[in-house]
């Protein structure tokens, strides 16, 4: 699987190759700034880009920009977003073109080595991977009426962790629930939200993501 | 026309009822005309304001819904509601303009009165009762008497024709009613409408009449001021020659409240900033190492006597105190003429045009009674007393006289006003130096606020990197020395100690970001200020809705400052306001930043309690921005911040 790193701190930028590459990515380039970044993703065949969004020259949210910018020319270009910090605000911009293929992580998350590829797994899949706090902002700031607030405790955990782009698998083992019960503890959600029920995986999460932007204060 | 047109459709009983309404409209305007003067010489005689207006008020009203059933005018009433009644201290005691009162009575009737003595449709409603006899009521009075008259012709005389003619005067009464009805009612609109619907309002006239006749007053009580002003520095002279100086500077520090008073006045009247202009008083000495207080030449034992002679050169010394001193001693030189303006005005206009206006109501009751009878004219005779020559104009003449000399002062007052405001602009504006001494002294208190500020900031920063991150990575070091030693003996416990080794860098991670938070959030370095601010509003439990027109990023301490001080504003009103909803609007205009942060909860924040409030001034005041805050109980509470910058860069990205 051909993968992009753009990373301005070489010791990080070095660490993530090393990490992808033990784990059988084939790194095609590691950039550490912008231009070269925009230059990389218009030209290079590539499977998912991992992309710093603080990046040389400006060091303010360039990197983020260009991985806007080339969603847009491309929608759906599967992009994994690092950041020291994170923000409802940019996991917004993310998700609000609707196609899959994104994710957006603390850097602090690469700690743990397997749930990081794992992430960048079901990102390059088109899938999603939200980093739990901003999922939790985005639940906790719900309007007070809203139907997300009338879900059970169990509903609450089991959205959680789907926003987050995991597979019902996970979130059974996690919970410790079965497959099943987690399927229609799932479907009970979408229930009381009126979502569309789906059996992709993939378009179910977008789907809760749609609607937790669009329901939180603007 | 139209409503004219609508007559035709009048039932037969409508005219025939007519005459009889007109008559009740007759006794109503006489009815009110007698109660309206009544009631001015109650008030002169200061008895409960509110209550008399509120009779007039009741009357003012029936006179509306006479006009709309009978008239078939439409009247809307507009009337500002009552001020909100004292509220009852923890105390118990009811506070009103920083005096405490056991019982709500007087501070209620205090606030009525007030805001009774600001509303225009108190003079409005009694001038529509003490003027209705003699305008809408001549309308409906008409075919009272047309019928009247009509019948007792017919009556009384003896010939068919004589018949016939009164009987064709009470028809002509009959035909007219609906007419006459409908001109009262036209009448009563014109004064009983609310203000802003009438068209001297709705024209302008009434704003420029408005200033113009304001001026005239506003010039006088200037003078008035001045003298008085006048008095003090002539005591102030004496005074200070007889002792030598020694009394002068508490003296003048006794005047200067009169004199600031003086400037906030001609501010709100012509519109002028005039600041202070007293240099600031200087902090009291230290003592020397001796234990004794310098100041100037001369060391003090005590500090008191220390103070008091530092107090001496301050006031005397300051360039303000004798420019202050020569507009008081020269205050007579400007005055006369806005008194005279003054004088004529009310003259020509009070004793000329509305004595003989006024004349029926006291001088018709005073003849009938005594047999003498008053001259309506009588303020006419008082002014050829002083002018002779004048006694060839005939009496009734005098009205217009006193209408056209009142035109002139209108006229020529403002150009008064405005020439006793630039001689105060003279003398009592600071000079360039006072206001360099001003800023001096603002800019040494605002940099020695930041400078405390970041001193606390810090130290707050050391002590969280020392307790925090910092203890964090000794005991990771220390963690992964264990794990060397153990890594051969004993590999599971080494792999549990690597785990927990794995969690104390998360957990140093998460405190590093909330310190990094603190300092200077990573979106603002990032995005810039509106982004920053969009984040925060994301952040925050309740709905915020956030506006802005800012082109540019500002320079970054500005940035930080003011967002700071939005967040500091945000968690205020989430947390104590009991608001549903914010609103966050920024706009830069090319000089300044304006925030506004309005939220729809309870009101009565008072920046004087609480840290967060004086905490945003201060961070502002160090770039000269200022803060004020709105917030009536009840609210809605609105804060607005200002702050002079200038973009740092235009912005460069496309969000």
């Amino acid at each position: 699987m051909r993968v992009l790193v753009a990373e301005d701190l070489y010791l990080l930028r070095d660490g993530l190759v090393r990490l992808l590459e033990a784990h059988g990515f084939e790194v095609v380039a590691a950039v550490a700034s912008g231009p070269e970044l925009r230059h990389a993703l218009a030209t290079l065949p590539l499977d998912v880009s991992i992309v710093d969004v603080r990046l040389p020259p400006t060091f303010t949210d360039e990197g983020l920009q260009e991985v806007l910018r080339a969603r847009q020319a491309s929608p759906g270009l599967p992009v994994l977003v690092l950041s020291q910090h994170v923000e409802q605000l940019y996991a917004r911009e993310l998700l609000a073109d609707g196609t899959g293929g994104v994710g957006y992580l603390l850097k602090d998350r690469v700690v743990n080595a397997e749930q990081f590829i794992d992430a960048v797994r079901r990102v390059s899949g088109g899938g999603t991977a939200m980093d739990p706090e901003v999922i939790a902002k985005l639940l906790t700031n719900q309007p007070v009426r809203d139907p997300v607030n009338r879900l059970s405790p169990r509903e609450r955990e089991v959205l959680e962790l789907m926003a987050q782009g995991r597979s019902n698998a996970y979130i059974g083992q996690k919970l410790f629930l079965s497959e099943s019960a987690v399927g229609k503890h799932i479907a009970s959600i979408f229930m009381k939200l009126d979502l569309p029920v789906s059996d992709d995986d993939n378009r179910r999460v977008l789907a809760v993501l749609a609607y937790l932007n669009q329901t939180g204060p603007s | 026309m139209r409503s004219f047109g609508k007559l035709a459709r009048w039932t037969y009983k409508q005219w025939l009822l007519a005459p009889l309404r007109c008559l009740l409209l007759v006794v109503l305007a006489l009815v009110g005309a007698v109660l309206a003067v009544l009631g001015s010489v109650l008030v002169a005689a200061v008895v409960t304001v509110p209550a008399i207006i509120a009779a007039n008020r009741r009357l003012a009203e029936l006179g509306r819904r006479l006009s709309s059933q009978w008239g078939g005018v439409l009247i809307a009433a507009s009337y500002p509601p009552f001020p909100a009644d004292p509220v009852r201290r923890e105390d118990g005691w009811y506070e009103h303009d920083n005096q405490l009162y056991r019982h709500p009575h007087v501070p209620r009737f205090m606030r009525r009165s007030a805001s009774l003595a600001e509303d225009q449709t108190v003079m409005r409603d009694w001038l529509w009762l003490m003027v209705t006899p003699f305008v809408g009521g001549l309308a409906v009075a008409a075919p009272v008497a047309l019928i009247v008259a009509g019948a007792a012709v017919a009556v009384m005389a003896s010939s068919p024709a004589g018949v016939g003619g009164g009987a064709a005067l009470a028809v002509a009464g009959f035909v007219s009613g609906p007419y006459g009805l409908r001109l009262y009612a036209m009448w009563s609109k014109v004064l009983l409408q609310p203000v802003a619907d009438s068209w001297w309002r709705r024209s302008g006239i009434g704003r420029a009449f408005g200033q113009r006749w304001h001026a005239i007053w506003r010039g006088a009580g200037l003078a008035g001021l001045s003298l008085g002003a006048c008095g003090m520095g002539l005591i102030l002279v004496v005074v200070g020659v007889v002792s030598w100086g020694g009394l002068l500077p508490p003296l003048i520090l006794l005047a200067r409240p009169y004199l600031n008073h003086y400037r906030r006045r001609v501010d709100e009247w012509s519109g002028i900033r005039f600041e202070s202009p007293y240099r600031p008083q200087p902090s009291p000495p230290r003592p020397e190492a001796n234990g004794k207080y310098r100041v100037g030449r001369t060391l003090h034992d005590d500090v008191k006597s220390a103070v008091a002679m530092q107090r001496y050169g301050w006031v005397l010394k300051d360039p303000a105190t004798w420019r202050d001193l020569a507009w008081m001693i020269t205050a007579p030189v400007l005055s006369p003429l806005p008194i005279a303006v003054a004088a004529v005005a009310g003259v020509a206009f009070f004793g000329l045009v509305c004595q003989p206006l006024w004349w029926a109501p006291w001088a018709v009751p005073i003849g009938l009674i005594e047999g003498v009878w008053v001259t309506p004219w009588y303020i006419w005779y008082g002014v050829t007393l002083l002018e002779p020559s004048l006694a060839v104009v005939p009496s009734w003449v005098s009205p217009l006289i006193g209408l056209a000399a009142t035109a002139v002062m209108v006229v020529v007052a403002p150009a008064v006003l405005r020439l006793r405001v630039a001689w105060d602009h003279l003398l009592l504006r600071p000079t360039k130096q006072a206001r360099l001494a001003q800023r001096v002294h603002q800019l040494t208190e605002s940099r020695s606020d930041a400078i405390d500020a970041q001193a606390a900031e810090v130290r707050r920063i050391e002590r969280d990197l020392h307790d925090g991150a910092q203890a964090r990575l000794v005991a990771l070091g220390m963690n992964l020395a264990t794990v060397e030693q153990l890594i051969d003996q004993d590999p599971a416990a080494a792999r549990a100690l690597l785990a927990q080794a794995r969690d104390t860098s998360t957990t140093a991670l998460t405190e590093l970001r909330n310190l990094v938070r603190g300092i200077h959030p990573p979106v603002l370095a990032e995005r810039g200020l509106v982004d920053a601010v969009r984040a925060v509003a994301l952040d925050t439990p309740l709905p915020v809705t956030v506006t802005a027109d800012v082109a540019g990023r500002l320079d970054a301490p500005v940035e930080s400052a003011a967002y700071f001080a939005v967040t500091e504003a945000l968690a205020n009103a989430s947390r104590h306001s009991g608001a549903s909803h914010i609103a966050v609007d920024l706009r830069h205009d090319g000089e300044r930043l304006r925030i506004t942060v309005t939220d729809d909860g309870r009101g009565g924040a008072d920046p004087s309690r609480g840290t967060g409030l004086s905490g945003i001034r201060r961070r502002l005041g160090t770039f000269d921005g200022t803060m004020t805050l709105a917030s009536p109980t009840g609210g809605p509470t609105v804060l607005r911040m200002e702050v002079p910058c200038a973009y740092s860069s235009p912005r460069t990205s496309t969000s």
